[in-house]
């Protein structure tokens, strides 16, 4: 036994390993690839046109949740106020624009308000967390529950209806056939990858999640990335908000329940590590389809529903098994 | 700018015990007992109080404004206990009022879990206060067991209302069709008995086919996927769609409408909440069933009030007066409007003396 590890461990130090990299950065497509053939074979309504714009709607919030969520775990840190973010901003929004409890109607102005709300409570995270140094893990669990204890306290336990005709837009009318919230998180889409691959703070948050220290020494400012990178995390859950309040077409307090479990399963099942400094947001779309693509399969298979839950948690188990890259890691807790 | 406001916030010399100070005060703070006082005590008339989970929930807001309306009725003070969903805090709560009335009071709770209801009737009747529960205690706990203090126990009964909505939809449909149904979390006794009662109508209706249940734990996001997919696999085959919650209803509406269909395929929720019954003014539901709130609250004061001041002795009531279903109130495009206008319009005008109107039968465990 000792003397396999210590053989493989001398083959992996050339040749070996990047290819072994390399199919593990494709596993994630071919599972998505496999699950569609799979599905499609036992349903065949699932390649209707229909279906695909019903996925990308499912899909939409999901994504931006995702791409905010990805690059905080590509820095090692892990984000769990993406439902209090996003409540607050749904929340807000559901107060400022064309409503049925107040006579407020600030249309496209109340979606900016709703991004800058989004960008402060990720900048107070981000302040937080470097500044007082607690950990993000606490940091978040924090202001997820304030963020939503705000929202309750907003709307006083009830729930307000949205009737401007703007957001409403963005769930039910269409351009190419798909709504325009698809197409509004495609570009949010479009602008993380942009960021991550074209800017500084992209380099500099992957720089931060392959080695901190190693960062801080090359004059990387370190705390001043992760204030940023946080603000940016916010901005897109606010968008999340947007997208939620605008398909359900209310603001309550309940609207995150859940998201965060989805969030972190599609980070993690695109193959972004945990560890940080591997992944990206472009495989956070794949893990976000695959998700998806097993939800919405699992129901037109006719599965329990007892055993819908069980294989979401089966699967994120065995992503991060996959995606770990044993060799480095000695100790894990 | 960017940059400098974080500069800014990077060269703030605050310190973590600064910080920690802070967070300390704001606990002390909050630590108080929330309990919220109209006005002062009177000595003569027994307090009245309701112990709820919070007042930021549309049901429990409503409970508060009938307890409120029924001390008013009778012109006595009314304190509101929140519980904030903490056990500890509910019972402790109910202590400190007890002490403070010196046990002159009359508490209506629906306690937090099942289990706080013993301390809850034993704290009340070494006290001298009269004292009625409502939704959960420990199905071996029972009213007479504490004569005269513990009055009564009030809950509902899923099971009817689920089958009234299912035959609500199911007339809707025209008696024939493939319907879908949204369930709450599967361990919930609530959501048990309500899909108890829709299958009880499906065995009734033949002609009706259930074409998938899937649970949605009460959630509306859940809902809104599950009714997507369904969009899929069914299609026009869809009929109706019966959903254990009015939030779950909202969204499968949202799902029909991004498809075009809001309006032509019926829903129906159970709760009686404002939007549902808005939707179903609206023609996108139809039907809903609510539990009044506002009768809890006021009620469930009123029966202890009544106990208490000596109008009816609890130990000669029947088991049925002392362990009894109430009645939730069906609603239906007939009677959305009336309802809107008298409960969610202005505020309901109930006869706080008929105390047993409402009774639906005793609780069977």
């Amino acid at each position: 036994m000792s003397l396999d590890t210590s053989a493989s461990a001398t083959e992996s130090g050339a040749a070996p390993r990047p290819r072994r990299w390399r199919i593990a950065s494709w596993a994630p497509v071919i599972v998505l690839v496999a699950l569609c053939i799979i599905i499609g074979l036992i349903n065949p309504n699932f390649f209707s046109f229909g279906n695909f714009v019903r996925m990308s709607q499912t899909a939409m919030i999901p994504l931006v949740l995702g791409l905010g969520a990805t690059f905080i775990i590509l820095m090692g840190s892990i984000d769990l106020s993406v439902e209090g973010i996003l409540t607050l901003g749904a929340v807000i929004l559901s107060m400022l624009v064309l409503n049925g409890a107040n006579a407020n109607d600030l249309g496209i102005f109340g979606i900016f308000i709703v991004l800058a709300v989004g960008a402060s409570v990720g900048f107070i995270n981000g302040v937080i967390h470097v500044r007082l140094k607690v950990p993000s893990f606490m940091t978040t669990l924090g202001v997820w529950f304030i963020g939503v204890g705000v929202a309750n306290a907003l709307l006083g336990g009830m729930a307000t209806r949205i009737n401007s005709p703007l957001i409403r837009g963005l769930a039910i009318d269409r351009f190419l056939g798909f709504p325009w919230g698809v197409w509004l998180a495609l570009l949010c889409f479009v602008i993380a990858l942009i960021i991550q691959n074209y800017t500084r703070l992209g380099r500099y948050i992957y720089a931060l999640g392959g080695g901190e220290e190693l960062a801080e020494l090359s004059g990387i400012p370190v705390g001043r990335v992760r204030i940023m990178t946080f603000t940016l995390a916010g901005i897109f859950y606010a968008v999340g908000g947007i997208l939620a309040a605008a398909q359900l077409g209310l603001g309550n307090a309940q609207i995150g329940n859940g998201r965060l479990f989805t969030t972190i399963t599609a980070v993690v099942v695109g193959g972004t590590a945990l560890t940080g400094g591997r992944g990206g947001v472009h495989q956070t779309l794949i893990g976000v389809l695959i998700v998806v693509v097993l939800n919405n399969g699992m129901v037109l298979m006719g599965v329990k529903p007892s055993v819908q839950i069980g294989v979401q948690g089966l699967m994120i188990i065995a992503a991060v098994a996959l995606s770990i890259d044993r060799k480095l890691i000695r100790i894990v807790k | 700018m960017v940059k400098k406001l974080i500069d800014h916030a990077m060269n703030r010399r605050v310190g973590r015990r600064d910080f920690l100070k802070g967070a300390a005060a704001a606990g002390a703070v909050g630590a108080f007992p929330a309990i919220i006082t109209r006005s002062a005590f009177a000595a003569d008339k027994p307090t009245v109080v309701n112990s709820i989970r919070s007042l930021s929930n549309p049901y429990h807001a409503t409970w508060n404004a009938g307890g409120a309306a029924f001390a008013n009725s009778v012109g006595t003070d009314y304190v509101t206990l929140v519980t904030e969903g903490n056990s500890e805090k509910g019972i402790a709560d109910i202590k400190a009022i007890l002490a403070k009335t010196g046990g002159n009071c009359v508490v209506n709770v629906d306690p937090n879990d099942s289990p706080d209801a013993r301390p809850i009737v034993e704290a009340c009747k070494d006290a001298g206060a009269y004292v009625v529960t409502q939704w959960n205690k420990p199905a071996d706990l029972h009213p007479w067991d504490y004569d005269p203090n513990y009055v009564a126990h009030i809950s509902f009964d899923g099971v009817p209302y689920g089958k009234a909505m299912a035959e609500t939809l199911i007339k809707a449909m025209g008696g024939k069709g493939g319907i879908v149904a949204l369930g709450g979390i599967e361990s919930n006794t609530p959501a048990i008995a309500r899909k108890a009662g829709l299958m009880e109508a499906l065995e009734a209706n033949p002609d009706v086919e259930l074409l998938d249940f899937q649970v949605a734990n009460w959630s509306e996001t859940e809902a809104l996927e599950k009714t997507n997919a369904w969009l899929t696999q069914f299609g026009d085959q869809i009929a109706g769609i019966w959903a254990a919650n009015d939030g779950m209803a909202l969204a499968a509406v949202e799902a029909l409408r991004a498809d075009g269909r809001a309006g032509t395929v019926p829903v129906t929720g159970i709760d009686g909440i404002q939007l549902a019954v808005e939707a179903i003014l609206n023609g996108e539901m139809a039907g809903t069933v609510a539990w009044d709130p506002f009768w809890q609250g006021g009620m469930g004061l009123s029966i202890g009030y009544h106990a208490k001041t000596g109008e009816f002795d609890p130990t000669t009531e029947p088991k049925d007066h002392r362990e009894f279903y109430g009645k939730g109130v069906i609603i239906t495009a007939d009677s959305a409007q009336s309802y809107f206008d008298t409960n969610i319009a202005a505020e309901p005008t109930l006869d706080w003396n008929d105390i047993w109107g409402r009774v639906n039968g005793q609780i069977v465990y």
